[in-house]
């Protein structure tokens, strides 16, 4: 029910992203390389540094089925890295980005990936077996800021994604020729970059977008300190959005459709359950710690917030000053990365990998009750 | 007196701890690179609402920030022609060698005696709520900082005056 193993590799880890096997990581040092370390026994090696970029690396994405590895940097590139013999081979992906990429995701049946970036559109890449490379289709035009964070549904199709606009928006990114032979329906909305629904849950900035294993349920975090869910977006869809009392989150994942993980600013990551009625609800954080904060500072920090948004909250203040308390718990600083951890067999995730910018990747374990 | 003081730095302390929620974000306007949004100003939807805490008239805090960086601005107490004179030439000498300091800025914003710039890249090298107790300490220093000076200033005065008065006796 917590921190199973603790690694530090750097000074600071931008993201990070595990082999299939779990064995190697590859995580990138807040630079524009990506390296790759290989568990041996009890010690961690470093085994590849990848260097093709030149400015940091924002996105990494490791296929688990193809062994491919996608790098997406803010130099407005992109990499797909395959594994021949000993070396990592890089493949450069014509993205025609003419702002930073910022996230990358590969696709569920990992024949495309997405790429999110500040050019206000988003990348959807294919490889194309005669030619022998990725081609890049883009969809503009629809966001009115950065494209933070980006999620495919579990159909290989749909694409939710999140901007600094507030804004979350799903679209199709059927492609023919790679999508033709999975689809059973050929409606007039599967076109290429036909955006299904625009979620205007939150007033400040989105992020962590991901959608619930089963596809039915979308959630993202505002920076506001609110995290939203939705229900059934296609048809009929129904949203709750749950304040929380600390500082705002930077990556969700869904353990099953009715346990969700968040992890941000506060350096500890944050369970929510939906009963069985679909209701949502803060359950706990994940790390025990030392030092607990009072319910004062709580309500401080939401009148905080209400001022830095434009509401406004009456709080009656506290007279005491409190000093910063040193944290405690595996994290020290913000923790930007969450990445599942798939058990071989297993239908329901329990583990799960955090990386954080004090350069720590931390393993956590949870028992999830059916 | 004593009292408020203390509300005063709280206030600042948790609007700090808010407001401190900064990421790496590269610059939407000019390709490849990454500047500090909040001095940029120029794409609103990345700026967030300016906080201003007054203790009172003469002492202010402005707290502006956006997705990469915080700009923290304050007016000290100057109750006299002295303090204003000891305030001003103190926070010039801080603010010359703003590279020592590394979150103090140059020049203070238009109507302030001092200016931090804290960006996601102070954040990543040192923990938040070290940066968020420098500057509450700061701001409780600078006050003592001048209040020494102008007793100094004073004590000195009036010495010299003495010894130079003396030869009339």
């Amino acid at each position: 029910m917590a921190a199973v193993a603790v690694h530090q590799f750097a000074e600071c880890i931008t993201c990070h992203a595990w082999s299939p096997d779990q064995s190697m990581v590859a995580f990138c040092p807040n630079n524009s390389e990506v390296h790759i370390y290989k568990l041996f026994g009890e010690k961690w090696e470093k085994m590849h540094v990848l260097s093709k970029h030149d400015q940091i690396v924002c996105g990494i994405d490791w296929s688990l089925k193809s062994n491919k590895l996608v790098t997406v940097s803010h130099d407005r590139n992109s990499y797909v890295w395959s594994q021949e013999g000993t070396e990592w081979v890089p493949t450069l992906v014509i993205l025609r980005l003419n702002r930073a990429a910022l996230c990358v995701q590969w696709s569920p049946k990992e024949n495309k990936f997405a790429v999110g970036s500040g050019a206000k559109s988003i990348c959807i890449c294919y490889y194309e077996q005669e030619n022998n490379w990725w081609v890049s289709k883009l969809i503009r035009k629809k966001h009115e800021s950065s494209v933070t964070n980006v999620a495919w549904h579990p159909d290989n199709i749909l694409l939710a994604t999140t901007s600094t606009d507030g804004k979350c928006r799903v679209f199709s990114t059927y492609i023919k020729g790679v999508d033709s032979k999975e689809s059973e329906s050929s409606s007039s909305d599967l076109k290429f970059g036909e955006q299904i629904a625009q979620l205007d849950l939150s007033v400040t900035w989105a992020f962590g977008v991901r959608w619930s294993p089963s596809g039915s349920i979308l959630a993202y975090a505002g920076h506001n300190s609110m995290i939203h869910f939705i229900d059934d977006v296609k048809s009929n869809p129904s949203a709750q959005s749950i304040p929380l009392r600390d500082l705002p989150l930077r990556d969700l994942l869904f353990l099953s459709d009715r346990v969700v993980v968040g992890v941000g600013f506060d350096c500890n990551p944050m369970i929510f359950t939906a009963d069985d009625t679909g209701l949502w609800s803060f359950t706990k954080f994940l790390d025990q710690r030392k030092a607990a904060p009072s319910s004062s500072r709580g309500s401080q920090l939401s009148e905080a917030f209400g001022k830095l948004y434009g509401t406004s909250k009456q709080v009656p203040s506290n007279d005491t000053v409190e000093p910063s308390k040193p944290r405690g718990g595996a994290h020290e600083n913000c923790i930007t990365c969450i990445v599942p951890l798939w058990k071989r067999g297993n239908t329901t995730l329990c583990r799960f990998s955090t990386s954080g910018l004090d350069g720590k990747v931390v393993i956590w374990e949870l028992d999830i009750p059916k | 007196m004593a009292n408020t003081i203390r509300l005063y730095l709280t206030c600042i302390r948790n609007t700090l701890e808010a407001a401190m929620c900064l990421q790496n974000f590269p610059c939407q306007e000019v390709e490849r690179h990454n500047k500090p949004e909040v001095e940029l100003n120029t794409s609103p939807g990345l700026i967030m609402n300016p906080v201003l805490i007054c203790r009172n008239e003469a002492e202010k805090c402005l707290i502006e920030t956006s997705i990469n960086s915080i700009r923290i601005s304050m007016k000290v107490k100057q109750a006299d022609e002295l303090e204003n004179i000891l305030a001003k030439k103190f926070l010039r000498f801080l603010s010359m060698r703003a590279e020592a300091f590394q979150v103090l800025r140059r020049k203070p914003v238009q109507g302030y005696d001092i200016s931090f710039l804290i960006t996601n890249y102070h954040c990543e090298e040192m923990h938040k709520h070290k940066l968020i107790d420098f500057i509450v300490q700061f701001m409780e220093d600078i006050d003592k900082e001048i209040s020494e000076l102008k007793l100094s200033v004073n004590t000195r005065g009036r010495l010299v005056a003495t010894e130079f008065l003396k030869q009339f006796i």
